[in-house]
């Protein structure tokens, strides 16, 4: 039998989706090995078996985590897809303000009647086996994880900064152009696309193994730039995530 | 620099072989037995190593366990770790997979002829050193005493059991074992780390080699143990693992300091490896 | 062999007829990238700089690729395979003396008992066409290695003399072809202008060994236990810039991918290089260079001594990418050479 592949969405914003979309029409089109049953649905969800799990977005409400609860149970497999799932991703950034004060600023005076949770990444909540950094995530990197998956292959994950691939594309370094990039403590895996796309690289898909952040630090300094500069850029992806200051 | 080369030539293509025999030696690992499609032999020196192709999934660097007095096929003894492994155990009998080599140095048969030998295999370190203890079991009259030390973690981990009990009974050589520990009481054999088995065997240092092959943490145990019983350095041998992509020199994984553990290695002396700040 | 004088204007003409003809291969040449140089198809001669510094990435890039497929494969129960490896004839204009030395240390690497196809079609039938470094990047050291001028490992030599261009010619190939254009025999004056060039050159370079390069090897036999190498590893973001810019890494990785299909797919080898984390670590779990002191050292020693005692080629041009890749500034062989006899 074919696998069962599922997309679950949670809070995330419009690039994942789009991308997401984009994946399964390749897949489906290229590969024809999976099924692929998406639901929109919560109620939907122990409507069908599935094999893999895809939990794109980040959960932000006691819904969301027990809806994802649940997935885990029936999943064999979960996959944390894009930055908001891995690492919280600019939900985070509302973890910046106090609770309250999210409220009061999406629901105005009727703030009382909702209720939010600091958003965390999905494994704060439930086992994720794999995670698909990246804000969009990287297309190929979620096609390889399929086919790994089908052929029992193991699937690794990146472990080079992306200044690796940055230089393999024989970009200019940010950093000589005067702008300070990420890319010294960022998992690799995109082809640093936004280097090469003439912009620099803003940590979207989160820390490599062993980063080191003092360093960075210091070369923001002789670039003229302080920590703050810094974090509000890595927050802005890696909100959730500690970084050690 | 010109040099006439075909693609045919790539040192990246294997030679495809098929799966004739596989059979379980413990719950990680399993032994398997090939044949070349094109009929050859492999080759192999005890002690030198293939690179297995699973195609889709890579290649790893796997000792051949059999000896080259055993024609027709070769013996490849493997722990499930990662990618190629995994893939590796979960083939049946008739697979296809793709086989380079045989790599590396190999043991040093010429200096071992005529001479006293010590085994000594901690753990899967019994997989490349089995084609050498095979080797001398089938030429005995080319070498003098032959003594064997093979400890691992829990009988449970024990490995080639019905060779084990072989080279127990043997009268051509005198085989030791023993245990880390014993988590049943059916273990009647000896309990301890394999250093243990060095007060109960005697030999003389002089005509001996000591091969040594096991994890990183017991070649210093079992070096110092050699040493306090006299052997010279160039007289305790070993063989090094390292990652490896290529086995022929160029990827540059392997290296032990200036050394590539696939060229000047597997095998080192402890003389080479001493003055190799990276070995050990 | 004569060498030979040509001028601007006709080493225009030369290089256009060459990309026209393509009588010596696809043409590459170095070109201006921004404010920055590199290697790349060359559409026209009024693109060449030849007056550039150092290329992002060295001309190593022809000969062995970033990513380069090396098998193609299919699976099933006979799996089929198939070495890929192909000739590509390239001529490359404007290439420094001291990458030139770098491609003679890949030589060495790449043949020997087990020589690399997938290296020596492309070399065998690459023209190389040389250009003396005038001005060298403020991080070079070339002068300090013996690799600002070479004498073997070109085709031909082009110097800058101010107005014209001196043609050193090194091989038969590179006789034939610049018989093509319109030059002049080279005179004892303009050989003697050649050297004066080349002298005035090497003043230029900013950092330099303060020791021989021989003694390199000797220096780091006694340094080991250094505590420069703790120290000055500290900023290292492990991000190995250093290695993927260097005209002597040789280093490179293996990994399989299935087509879409999933009944073939191929094999391929991408550059890889010692300061990276997981360069040396082993399915068991053991990293035999764990901290990024030892991936700095190690590399140290590469450059240093490993890859001269092993090939007889110096494992470090001087070229000077590493230290201008290098965010943490720490990457230069020559500095930490320098620290390291200082600290002795
Ligand atoms: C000379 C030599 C002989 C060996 N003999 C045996 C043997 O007889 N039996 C056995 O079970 N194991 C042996 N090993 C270890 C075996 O090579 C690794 O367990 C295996 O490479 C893991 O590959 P993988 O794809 O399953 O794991 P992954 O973790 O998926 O590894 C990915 C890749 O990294 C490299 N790699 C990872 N670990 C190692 C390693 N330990 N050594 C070299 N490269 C590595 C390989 O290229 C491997 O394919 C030997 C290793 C060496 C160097
Ligand atoms: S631009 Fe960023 S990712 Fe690229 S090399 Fe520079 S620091 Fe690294
Ligand atoms: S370059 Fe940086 S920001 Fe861009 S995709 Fe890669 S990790 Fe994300
Ligand atoms: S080590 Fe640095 S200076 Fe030396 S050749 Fe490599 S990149 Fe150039
Ligand atoms: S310095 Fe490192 S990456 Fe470069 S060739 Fe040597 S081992 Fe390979
Ligand atoms: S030495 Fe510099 S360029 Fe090299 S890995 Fe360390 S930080 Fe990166
Ligand atoms: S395994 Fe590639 S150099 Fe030794």
């Amino acid at each position: 039998m074919k696998p069962r592949v599922a997309f679950f969405d949670f809070t995330g914003c419009e690039g994942c989706q789009l991308e997401v979309l984009n994946f399964n029409l390749e897949i489906v089109d290229l590969i024809g090995a999976v099924d692929i049953v998406e639901f929109r649905e919560a109620s939907s969800d122990h409507s069908d078996d599935y094999d893999i799990a895809f939990i794109e977005g980040s959960q932000t409400t006691d819904r969301d985590v027990e809806r994802v609860q649940k997935i885990r149970e029936k999943a064999k497999i979960l996959v944390a897809l894009g930055a908001c799932s891995c690492t919280g991703g600019v939900n985070a950034l509302k973890n910046r303000f106090s609770m309250e004060e999210n409220l009061k600023v999406v629901y105005g005076d009727s703030a009382k009647l909702y209720s939010t949770i600091p958003t965390r990444p999905t494994s704060a909540y439930v086992k994720v086996d794999v995670q698909i950094h990246g804000c969009p995530p990287n297309r190929n990197e979620v096609i390889s994880l399929v086919k790994c998956l089908l052929t029992g292959k193991k699937f690794e994950q990146c472990h080079n900064p992306v200044c690796v691939e940055c230089k393999l594309a024989e970009n200019i370094c940010a950093f000589e152009r005067g702008e300070f990039c990420l890319g010294p403590i960022t998992r690799g895996g995109c082809n640093a696309v936004c280097v090469t796309g003439g912009r620099k690289c803003w940590g979207c898909r989160a820390l490599v193994d062993e980063p080191n952040v003092n360093s960075e630090k210091e070369i923001l300094k002789k670039y003229g730039l302080t920590m703050d500069d810094m974090m509000l850029q890595f927050k802005l992806f890696n909100g959730a995530l500690e970084v050690s200051k | 620099m010109v040099m006439q080369l075909t693609a045919k030539q790539s040192i990246h293509l294997p030679r495809t072989a098929e799966l004739i025999r596989v059979e379980k030696l413990s719950d990680r690992e399993k032994v398997f037995e090939f044949k070349f499609d094109d009929g050859k032999e492999l080759g192999q020196k005890p002690g030198q190593f293939v690179e297995v192709s699973i195609f889709g999934v890579g290649e790893a660097p796997i000792s051949v366990t059999s000896s080259p007095t055993h024609k027709g096929s070769f013996e490849l003894a493997v722990r499930a770790t990662g990618g190629v492994t995994n893939k590796l155990h979960t083939l049946d009998k008739g697979a296809k997979v793709g086989i380079r080599g045989p790599y590396g140095n190999g043991f040093p048969l010429d200096t071992l002829k005529g001479k006293d030998i010590l085994f000594v295999a901690g753990g899967i370190g019994l997989f490349p050193l089995r084609s050498l203890i095979n080797y001398v079991m089938d030429k005995r009259s080319d070498f003098g005493e032959v003594n064997t030390l093979f400890g691992c973690r829990s009988p449970q981990e024990r490995l080639f059991i019905g060779q084990l009990a072989e080279w127990d009974k043997s009268k051509d050589m005198c085989f030791l074992e023993t245990v880390d520990r014993v988590p049943d009481d059916e273990w009647k054999g000896n309990v301890g780390v394999i250093t243990t088995l060095f007060p109960k065997i005697s030999f003389d240092p002089k005509k001996t080699y000591a091969i040594v092959v096991g994890p990183p943490i017991m070649y210093r145990f079992v070096i110092a143990e050699c040493l306090k019983k006299g052997l010279a350095d160039d007289h305790i041998i070993m063989s090094l693992e390292r990652r490896m992509k290529c086995g022929v020199g160029k990827c540059g994984h392997c290296q032990i300091n200036g050394l590539y553990c696939c060229q000047e290695g597997p095998v080192f002396t402890y003389a080479q490896v001493k003055s190799l700040k990276e070995a050990v | 062999m004569q060498n030979r004088v040509i001028s601007r204007k006709d080493l225009a003409s030369f290089v256009d007829d060459l990309i026209k003809t393509k009588s010596a291969g696809e043409v590459i040449g170095i070109k201006a990238q921004g404010n920055k140089f590199n290697f790349g198809p060359l559409a026209s001669a009024a693109e060449l700089r030849l007056d550039y510094d150092i290329s992002l990435l060295p001309p190593k890039k022809y000969f062995f690729p970033q990513t380069e497929t090396v098998l193609k494969y299919e699976v099933g129960k006979t799996p089929k395979v198939e070495a890929v490896a192909a000739e590509k004839p390239l001529c490359i204009i404007g290439v420094h003396p001291f990458d030139i030395r770098g491609l003679l240390l890949f030589d060495a690497v790449y043949g020997g008992k087990e020589p690399d196809p997938n290296y020596f079609l492309k070399r065998n039938k690459a023209i190389i066409i040389g250009v003396d470094c005038l001005s060298p990047n403020p991080k070079s050291f070339a002068a300090s290695m013996g690799t600002n001028i070479t004498e073997e490992g070109f085709d031909l030599m082009l110097t800058d003399l101010g107005g014209d261009y001196f043609v050193t010619v090194g091989t038969n190939k590179g006789h034939n072809l610049i018989n093509k254009a319109k030059t002049r025999e080279a005179g004892a004056p303009d050989l003697e202008k050649r050297d004066k060039v080349r002298k005035e050159a090497e003043k230029k370079y900013q950092v330099s060994l303060k020791m021989k390069k021989e003694e390199i090897p000797a220096l780091l036999d006694a340094t080991w236990e250094s505590k420069l190498f703790k120290d000055r590893s500290e900023t290292c973001f492990s991000c190995g810039s250093c290695v993927m810019v260097c005209p002597t890494c040789v280093c490179f990785d293996v990994q399989d991918e299935m087509a879409l299909s999933l009944k073939g797919g191929e094999r391929y080898r991408r550059w890889d290089g010692c300061m990276l984390t997981e360069f040396a670590s082993v399915a068991s779990g053991e990293n035999f260079r764990e901290h990024k002191e030892q991936r700095f050292r190690h590399r140290m020693y590469r450059k240093g001594k490993y890859l001269v005692e092993r090939y007889k080629y110096l494992g470090c041009v001087g070229c000077g990418r590493c230290a201008s890749a290098c965010l943490a500034e720490i990457a230069s062989p020559a500095e930490t050479y320098n620290l390291l006899k200082e600290a002795k």
